[in-house]
């Protein structure tokens, strides 16, 4: 199967419930249809789908489930959100809620996605660090996390990020055939003397040559794109690139701080009055921000300390 | 010194920076990394209970450090190519000046600010606050500033952003301004 070309996928998850992850992954996906990309959205929170709810549609009658349980094509359950160029799929999967699927039928999942007819699929995953988040996190093009300026959620995406590439190194230590070295070092992690993500992987590195430079290249290639939701005032957005620096000397972690977006009280209007925010909104302070951080996610760019450009000096 | 300029790249690795980055992206950002390691930022927090206490000064030590070799790196520039990126101040010892600060008046910020190579217009672009004010801070035209309360939060907003503990400098710099306006209310 051939990936559709100059397609991208770009997953949206991580951290805590309630970040804005549908909300941004809604409002990135009507940005790019209004500048004529084509656009295919994927609900797959698992457990709490609503991307549907920031169009102002009702609930679709037919889900991913249908793909995983009756082999329904992925592409006959895009549905129409009201917007051209811009279609939905919609999640729901109570039954695959519970247990992991397996890994066969996700990579199976996201071949069948990357063949979407599409220049852009995003994939709304939801909170947690479930498996199937994680793997599906992997396999994107873009790993993107949302956050807020809130102790909680930023320490949730801290062991986000450790989860993420703990899994990854797991399943790339694997292919390698060392697929226990992971899982050991961990286990007898209390002997090793390893209590952090950078010892266990100062210990793997430590072990030979050979798998030093398998971390070193995947530590070097692991990159989450940040954006910060939900700020106040100018000076919250500081904290996207201190939380850029902590990522690098405290993980090890390189990490591309790609914007952030103010609190509007319209958001929560909008939602309730089936208005789609990017459409009744297209000049806010929020709608401009989206605009930005997407450039910013497609040429992978960032949010530089303290540039004039960035300072909104309007909060 | 003859340390061949590749040796400096870990230095400005620690300060998050480019090899190519100027000595004023070098001193703002020692700026920006001192204060977010030297104060309790959530950012920090919600992640310094998994590592040991010392964790975060061993990285203030690091960004010391690569600050002191960067700025002999750019004095040794200077001095091979006969060029200044700004005047004069490269290698001045800031560190041994704030010891011998006694009282933060205007005239002792202007001059830490002017040894850091921080210009006025840095600090009101980056708090949004006009640069007429920082200037009347540092002449200490008192009557050309507006009252007390938002007097004391430009002064925090300045010591912030060179990295002072802006408690100290807004009460040695308020001691000064009230003490002002008491001799001007005593005059009228
Ligand atoms: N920038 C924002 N300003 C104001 N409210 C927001 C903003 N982003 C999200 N919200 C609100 O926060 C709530 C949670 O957003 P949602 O996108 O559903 O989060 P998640 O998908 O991460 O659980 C929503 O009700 C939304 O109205
Ligand atoms: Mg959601």
């Amino acid at each position: 199967m051939e990936k559709n070309k100059g397609c991208e996928i770009w997953a949206i998850g991580g951290g805590k419930g309630g970040t804005g992850k549908s909300f941004i992954t809604s409002s990135i996906g009507a940005h790019l249809a209004a500048k004529g990309k084509r656009v295919v959205l994927i609900d797959a929170d698992w457990g709490g789908a609503n991307l549907h709810s920031f169009f102002g549609v009702n609930r679709p009658q037919n889900s991913l489930s249908d793909f995983f349980e009756k082999k329904v094509p992925l592409k006959s359950l895009i549905m129409n959100c009201g917007i051209s160029g811009l279609g939905l799929i919609m999640g729901n999967l109570p039954s695959l809620d519970s247990g992991d699927i397996k890994y066969a039928q996700k990579i199976k999942f996201f071949n069948h996605v990357k063949m979407l007819d599409a220049d852009y699929i995003l994939i709304d995953l939801g909170a947690g660090s479930h498996n199937n988040t994680m793997d599906t996190f992997l396999l994107a093009d873009k790993m993107i996390v949302v956050i807020i300026p809130e102790i909680t959620s930023i320490e949730n995406m801290y062991h986000f990020i450790k989860n993420v590439f703990f899994r990854k190194l797991k399943v790339v230590l694997n292919s390698h055939g060392l697929k226990d070295s992971v899982n050991d070092a961990w286990k007898n992690r209390g002997i090793h003397g390893i209590k952090t993500l950078k010892e266990l992987i100062a210990y793997l590195a430590g072990i030979s040559p050979h798998i030093k430079d398998i971390i070193d290249k995947e530590m070097s290639d692991f990159r989450m794109h940040i954006i910060l939701n939900q700020i106040r005032s100018s000076r919250d957005i500081t904290v996207g690139t201190s939380i850029k620096s902590v990522c690098l000397k405290f993980l090890g972690m390189h990490t591309q701080y790609a914007g952030y977006i103010e609190y509007d009280n319209c958001v929560t209007s909008c939602i309730n009055k089936k208005q789609q925010y990017m459409l009744t909104y297209p000049f806010s302070h929020v709608a401009k921000s989206i605009g930005r951080l997407s450039d910013n996610l497609i040429y992978v760019k960032e949010v530089t300390a303290a540039t004039d450009e960035y300072s909104p000096g309007r909060l | 010194m003859n340390i061949p300029p590749e040796d400096y790249n870990k230095y400005f690795e620690i300060l998050e920076l480019g090899y190519n980055a100027p000595l004023s992206e070098v001193r703002s950002s020692y700026l920006r990394l001192r204060a977010l390691y030297s104060s309790d930022s959530i950012v920090t927090s919600a992640i310094i209970y998994e590592f040991p206490d010392d964790s975060k000064q061993a990285i203030l030590d690091q960004i010391d450090e690569a600050y002191a070799k960067l700025r002999e790196f750019f004095k040794d520039k200077e001095a091979d190519h006969g060029y200044k990126e700004r005047p004069s101040v490269a290698g001045s010892d800031i560190e041994e000046y704030l010891a011998n600060v006694t009282a933060f008046s205007g005239p002792a910020l202007k001059m830490i600010r002017e040894r850091l190579v921080v210009e006025l217009k840095d600090i009101a672009n980056f708090t949004k606050i006009r640069r007429q004010y920082f200037e009347d801070i540092e002449l200490e035209r008192f009557e050309a500033l507006p009252t007390e309360v938002y007097l004391r939060g430009y002064v925090v907003e300045y010591a912030r952003y060179l990295s002072l503990d802006p408690a100290r400098v807004a009460g040695d710099y308020m001691a000064r301004y009230r003490t002002w306006k008491t001799t001007r209310g005593n005059r009228s």
